[in-house]
C-alpha cells in the first residue's frame, strides 16, 4: 500500500481500448467497433478530472473500465499500483471498496424495493467498515454528510425527489470510504437549482475527503466549474487534455472550440454563432473516418488530416492536443463570459 | 392501510377460507367420503346431504371438500416447487449468461418442446398414478415457464444502475441475485404463479379424468367431474358443483396474485379506475361560438388558466400572451406546470386532467377568436396540427416506429389538406429539405430508427410545421440532444421563425441558457404559478423575483467560486404553502410572504412579478 505517497497518481490508465465486435447475420464476419481507443489518463488524490464529449464518444465506457466494471480490450488499468485485470474476483471485490460510482439517472440507480438505509448499509456490511452494532449510526452520519435528515433511512427511494436521490446515491458511494469516485453525468438529469446543490456537495466532499474524482459530463459549464483538469473525447479518442483554464480559455482543438461555441450561454453573442455551429453528426464508431476522426466535421480540415491519426502532441505544460493544425485560440465568446 | 393493501382483503379472505376448509376437512362434521348409499344414488340436495348424493350415493359436499384437498395440494404444491426451481435457473442463467445460461435456461426450454399432456402422461405411466407422481409431472412441466419469465426479467434488471452499483460496491454475485434482483423480478413471477396454479388445476382434473391422476375412490375435483359426466342427463347438478369449485378457486388465486403484485410494488400508482367511470371531460365543454377578434389581438392570450386533477390544482391562474412572430419561453423546473400549460393549448392533456378555470383566446387565420380552453374535441382537432402544433421532447417516442418518416409527414398534411399523389410527395420532400434533413428524396423512405437523434428531431419538426402552423409549441425539443446537435436544432428554430414571420412560438424548457439564445420574452413558472414575466434581456439583466434571480445564479457560468443553490425542493401539489409558494426556499421571505400570496406587480412596462419584495431583489 502506498497510502503515504500522495504525489504518485492513484489511478493510472494506459492505452486503454475497448472493442465491442458486432456480427451481422449468423455467418457474417465480426466487425470491430472501438468504443474507446488509446486512452491514457492519470488521476491523483484530491484531483477532479472532467471528461467531456457527446454521446457515443466513449466517455461512459471509459468510466466503467476505470471502475473495473468492464475489462479493456487493450492497455491496462491500475489502481494504487495494482493492475485490475490481474486481480481475481474476490480480490477485485475487495479492492472495489476503494472505488465507487455515482450514476446519471437518480431514478434508476437506487433499488426501488429496499429502504435507502438498507442500501447504504450494504457497503458497510460487505466490507465490514464498522461493527454490526454501529451500522445504524454510520448510516445516519452518512445521510447527514450529504445533507439529508437521518429519518430518511427508513423510507424508500420513490419518496424522494431527484436531487435527494442523487444525494442518497452519493451517500451510498461514500459508505465504503472510497479514495476514487467515478461520477457519470451525476447532474444531467437534475433541475438547474438542484444541480447546483449536488455540484456543491461533490465539491465539498472532494475537498474534505481528499477524493480522486472522474467527472463525466456533456455540460461544459459544470465541468469547468468543478474540474481541475479536462479531457475532451471524440469518437473514442482523447482529442484534447489539459488544465481547465487552458482548455476552456484558449482551446487548441477545433472540436473543443466547436463544443464551446455550441453550448448555450446566458449571455449569447451577437448571433454570428451561425458559422461556428458544427455541420453533420458524429460518424458511426463502426465505420470511423480515416485519419483524424474529427476531419469530416472539422471547419479547418485539409487533405493531410485524412492520412493518419494525428498524435497527441503537447502544446503546453500538461496540455496535449490531437490535431496537426491545432493551437491555442481565444474564442470571442469566452472573452465575453469573462468580461 | 394503503389502498393496494386494502384491495388484498377480499381475495385474501376467500383464499384463506378455501384453504382453511380444505385443511380442516378431517375435523369438520362431514359425512364419510366413501360411505355408499346405493338406494339414494343421484338424490338431490337434502338436509342430510346439502349438495345431494352422487352415483354411488356418496355425500357430494364432503367429497367436494376432500377432493379440494387433493386438487389444491397438487396444483399449489407443483406451482411452488416449479417456481423455486424455475426461478433459480432463470436467475442464474439471466445474470451470468454464457455457459451458465446454456445449462439452465436453454436446458429447461427443451421441456417446452414436448407436448405438455404427453409429458405428464409419460411421467405418470413410468411412476404409476397417484398424488406424488402427478406433483412431479406438473413440476417438470411448469419449471420452464418460470425459468423463461424470470430469465427475461433478470436480463432487464441486471443492466440497471442499481445492480451495477451493487457490483461496483464489491457485493458477492450470489448476494446480488438474492437481495437485489430477486425482489425486482417478483411481480412477473407472481403473475406466472397465478397462471400456473390455475393451469395445474385444470391439468390435474384432466389427468384424473383420464384416470391417470388421483386414484379412486380418493376424491378429487377432476374425478368428480369425470364421474358426473357419465350421469349428466340424470343429475346435471353433480357436474355443476366441482366445476364451480374449480372455477371459483382459480379466479380467487388469479385475483390474489394480481392484487399481491400491486401491493408489493412500492411505487404502486393506483390507476384512475375504469375508463368509463372517469369524469367525461368533453361533457363539461360546450362548443364555443367563434367571434370576430380585434384587429390587433395577440395570437394567443391565456388569462388565469388553472388545470387540476380531481381536486388537486397543478397549474394555478396562469396568464401568458404570445403575439404573432414572437417567441415566448416558458421556463421552470420539473413539476412547475410548464408542460401542462403547453399541452392544454393543443387539447392533449392526459385524461384525468382538466382545465378548471380561465380562458385561452386564440386568434385564427380567419381572424376569429376561439377559446382553446373551452373548445370541444372536434373543434380543437380542426386547429391541432393546422394552426396550433406541437414538437415533443423525445422524438424517438413521438414518431411512429413502423411508419416511414415521409408517410408521417404526409399524414399530417392530409389531415388538413386535400393533397394527393405527386403534389403531396413534392411537398413532403420540400418540408424535409426545409428542416435540414440531408438527401430528402431518399430519406422519405427511412424509418425513424434509421435516423440519428438530431435527424429524428428534424423529422418531427417537419411534421409539426407541415401545415404552416401559426402557433408552434415546442416542449423541451433540445433537452435530450448533445450540445453540437442542440445548437443545430436551435439554429433550425431560428431559421423557421425568419422564414415564417407571423408564426408565434411557445418554447418550453428548463435551460435558461437556451432561453437566452432563442426567446424574445420569458415566463418563469414555479410550482404551477407564473412568478415572473418580461423581455428576456431585461429579466436576465435584472430579475425581479427571487426565484428567477436564484435560477440565474445557479447556472455554473462565469467564475463564481461556489454555485448558488436553492435550498430544499419544489413543494408537492398536495402541500402547497398557503402564502407565496416560493417562500419556504426564499432568502427574502418575511412573515408577510407566508401569510398571503403576493399579487402581480408591474415593475416596468411589459414586466410582471409576483413578489412582495420585488424592489429589493437583485
Amino acid at each position: 500500500m502506498s497510502e503515504l505517497d500522495t504525489s504518485a497518481p492513484l489511478v493510472v490508465a494506459e492505452n486503454l481500448g475497448r472493442n465491442f465486435p458486432t456480427r451481422h447475420g449468423l455467418l457474417g464476419r465480426a466487425h470491430d467497433v472501438w468504443a474507446v481507443r488509446d486512452v491514457s489518463l492519470t488521476i491523483a488524490r484530491g484531483e477532479t478530472v472532467g471528461i467531456v464529449g457527446e454521446s457515443g464518444c466513449g466517455k461512459s465506457t471509459l468510466g466503467r473500465m476505470m471502475m473495473g466494471l468492464d475489462l479493456p480490450t487493450t492497455g491496462s488499468m491500475s489502481f494504487d499500483g495494482r493492475d485490475l485485470s490481474a486481480l481475481s474476483n474476490p480480490e477485485m471485490r475487495k479492492l472495489s471498496r476503494r472505488m465507487q460510482m455515482v450514476f446519471q439517472d437518480p431514478f434508476g440507480s437506487l433499488d426501488p424495493r429496499r429502504s435507502i438505509g438498507a442500501q447504504i448499509a450494504d457497503g458497510l456490511r460487505t466490507h465490514n467498515i464498522v461493527p454490526g452494532s454501529e451500522v445504524k449510526a454510520e448510516v445516519a452520519r452518512l445521510l447527514e454528510q450529504v445533507g439529508l435528515p437521518t429519518s430518511a433511512a427508513q423510507r424508500r427511494p420513490h419518496e424522494f425527489s431527484g436531487g435527494q436521490r442523487q444525494r442518497i446515491a452519493v451517500a451510498r458511494a461514500l459508505s465504503t470510504r472510497p479514495d476514487f469516485i467515478v461520477a457519470d453525468e451525476p447532474v444531467s438529469a437534475l433541475d438547474v437549482s438542484i444541480q447546483a446543490q449536488v455540484v456543491n456537495l461533490l465539491e465539498d466532499l472532494r475537498r474534505d475527503l481528499d477524493l480522486a474524482m472522474l467527472f463525466i459530463s456533456h455540460d461544459l459549464h459544470v465541468v469547468r466549474h468543478l474540474c481541475t483538469r479536462i479531457v475532451v473525447m471524440y469518437l473514442g479518442r482523447i482529442v484534447e487534455e489539459g488544465p481547465a483554464e487552458k482548455v476552456f480559455g484558449s482551446p487548441a482543438h477545433p472540436y473543443t472550440r466547436a463544443l464551446l461555441a455550441a453550448t448555450p450561454s446566458l449571455h449569447p453573442g451577437d448571433g454570428s454563432d451561425g458559422d461556428r455551429i458544427l455541420k453533420g453528426e458524429l460518424p458511426s464508431p463502426a465505420n470511423p473516418p480515416s485519419g483524424c476522426p474529427f476531419r469530416t466535421r472539422c471547419p479547418i480540415a485539409e487533405e493531410a488530416c485524412a492520412r493518419a491519426v494525428p498524435p497527441l502532441d503537447p502544446v503546453g505544460e500538461g496540455w496535449n492536443v490531437r490535431c496537426i493544425k491545432g493551437g491555442p485560440v481565444t474564442p470571442a465568446t469566452a472573452q465575453e463570459v469573462h468580461a | 392501510m394503503s389502498r393496494s393493501t386494502r384491495k388484498l382483503i377480499l381475495p385474501g379472505t376467500i383464499a384463506a377460507l378455501i384453504v382453511a376448509t380444505v385443511l380442516l376437512a378431517p375435523l369438520l362434521p362431514l359425512q364419510d367420503v366413501r360411505g355408499m348409499d346405493i338406494p339414494n344414488r343421484f338424490a338431490g340436495p337434502s338436509a342430510g346431504h346439502w349438495l345431494g348424493q352422487d352415483d354411488f350415493g356418496r355425500d357430494v359436499l364432503s367429497r367436494l371438500i376432500w377432493g379440494g384437498r387433493a386438487s389444491l395440494f397438487i396444483a399449489v404444491g407443483s406451482a411452488i416447487f416449479a417456481a423455486i426451481i424455475g426461478t433459480a435457473l432463470g436467475l442464474l442463467g439471466g445474470y451470468f449468461r454464457g455457459a451458465v445460461e446454456l445449462v439452465t435456461v436453454r436446458a429447461a426450454e427443451i421441456i417446452l418442446c414436448l407436448p405438455p399432456l404427453l409429458l405428464a402422461l409419460l411421467v405418470v405411466t413410468i411412476l404409476g398414478a397417484g398424488t406424488w407422481p402427478l406433483v412431479l409431472a406438473l413440476t417438470i412441466l411448469y419449471t420452464p415457464n418460470y425459468t423463461r419469465v424470470v430469465y427475461a426479467a433478470t436480463q432487464q434488471v441486471r443492466g440497471l444502475d442499481f445492480v451495477t452499483a451493487q457490483r461496483s460496491m464489491g457485493t458477492h454475485p450470489m448476494k446480488i441475485l438474492v437481495r437485489t434482483i430477486l425482489p425486482n423480478v417478483l411481480p412477473p413471477l407472481l403473475v406466472q404463479m397465478s397462471l400456473v396454479v390455475a393451469s395445474a388445476m385444470v391439468i390435474e382434473s384432466g389427468l384424473s379424468f383420464l384416470g391417470l391422476g388421483v386414484v379412486p375412490p380418493t376424491p378429487s375435483w377432476g374425478l368428480m367431474i369425470r364421474s358426473a359426466r357419465g350421469a349428466m342427463e340424470v343429475a346435471p347438478l353433480l357436474l355443476v358443483w366441482p366445476s364451480l369449485a374449480l372455477a371459483g378457486t382459480i379466479l380467487t388465486f388469479n385475483l390474489l396474485c394480481d392484487r399481491l403484485q400491486s401491493a408489493l410494488d412500492p411505487r404502486a400508482v393506483t390507476a384512475g379506475g375504469a375508463l368509463w367511470l372517469r369524469p367525461r371531460s368533453a361533457a363539461a365543454k360546450k362548443p364555443a361560438t367563434p367571434v370576430e377578434a380585434d384587429a390587433d389581438a395577440p395570437l394567443l392570450e391565456i388569462r388565469d388558466m388553472s388545470i387540476a386533477v380531481r381536486d388537486m390544482e397543478l397549474v394555478r391562474r396562469v396568464s401568458l400572451t404570445v403575439r404573432p412572430g414572437e417567441t415566448v419561453a416558458l421556463v421552470g423546473e420539473s413539476g412547475s406546470g410548464k408542460t401542462l400549460t403547453g399541452l392544454a393549448m393543443t387539447g392533449l392533456l392526459p385524461d384525468t386532467l382538466r382545465v378548471t378555470g380561465g380562458t385561452a383566446h386564440y386568434t385564427t387565420r380567419e381572424g376569429k377568436a376561439v377559446d382553446l380552453a373551452k373548445l370541444d374535441e372536434e373543434g380543437i382537432r380542426a386547429l391541432r396540427g393546422d394552426e396550433v402544433s406541437m414538437v415533443f421532447q423525445d422524438a424517438a417516442a413521438a414518431l411512429n416506429p413502423v411508419l416511414r418518416i415521409g408517410e408521417q409527414v404526409a399524414e399530417a398534411i392530409r389531415a388538413h389538406h386535400d393533397l394527393e399523389g405527386d403534389a403531396l410527395q413534392t411537398r413532403v420532400v420540400e418540408l424535409l429539405r426545409h428542416v435540414g434533413i440531408p438527401d430528402p428524396e431518399q430519406r422519405v423512405r427511412a424509418y425513424p430508427h434509421e435516423l440519428s437523434g438530431g435527424q429524428r428531431q428534424r423529422a418531427m419538426i417537419a411534421v409539426a410545421v407541415a401545415n404552416n402552423p401559426r402557433l408552434l409549441i415546442a416542449d423541451e425539443p433540445t433537452t435530450a440532444l448533445d450540445p453540437t446537435i442542440q445548437a443545430q436544432i436551435l439554429q433550425l428554430f431560428a431559421q423557421l421563425k425568419r422564414d415564417t414571420p407571423g408564426m408565434g412560438m411557445i418554447f418550453v424548457t428548463h435551460d435558461l441558457a437556451v432561453v437566452a439564445e432563442i426567446a424574445d420574452r420569458v415566463t418563469v413558472m414555479y410550482a404551477g404559478e407564473v412568478v415572473e414575466e418580461g423581455p428576456v434581456a431585461e429579466v436576465f439583466e435584472r430579475p425581479r423575483h427571487p426565484y428567477t434571480a436564484a435560477l440565474i445564479a445557479s447556472v455554473p457560468e462565469g467564475g463564481a467560486e461556489r454555485l448558488t443553490a436553492i435550498p430544499g425542493s419544489v413543494p408537492s401539489p398536495r402541500q402547497m404553502p398557503s402564502g407565496c409558494r416560493f417562500a419556504p426556499r426564499c432568502a427574502f421571505a418575511t412573515e408577510r410572504c407566508t401569510a398571503n400570496p403576493p399579487k402581480a406587480e408591474h415593475p416596468a412596462p411589459g414586466r410582471v412579478t409576483r413578489c412582495f419584495h420585488w424592489e429589493t431583489v437583485t
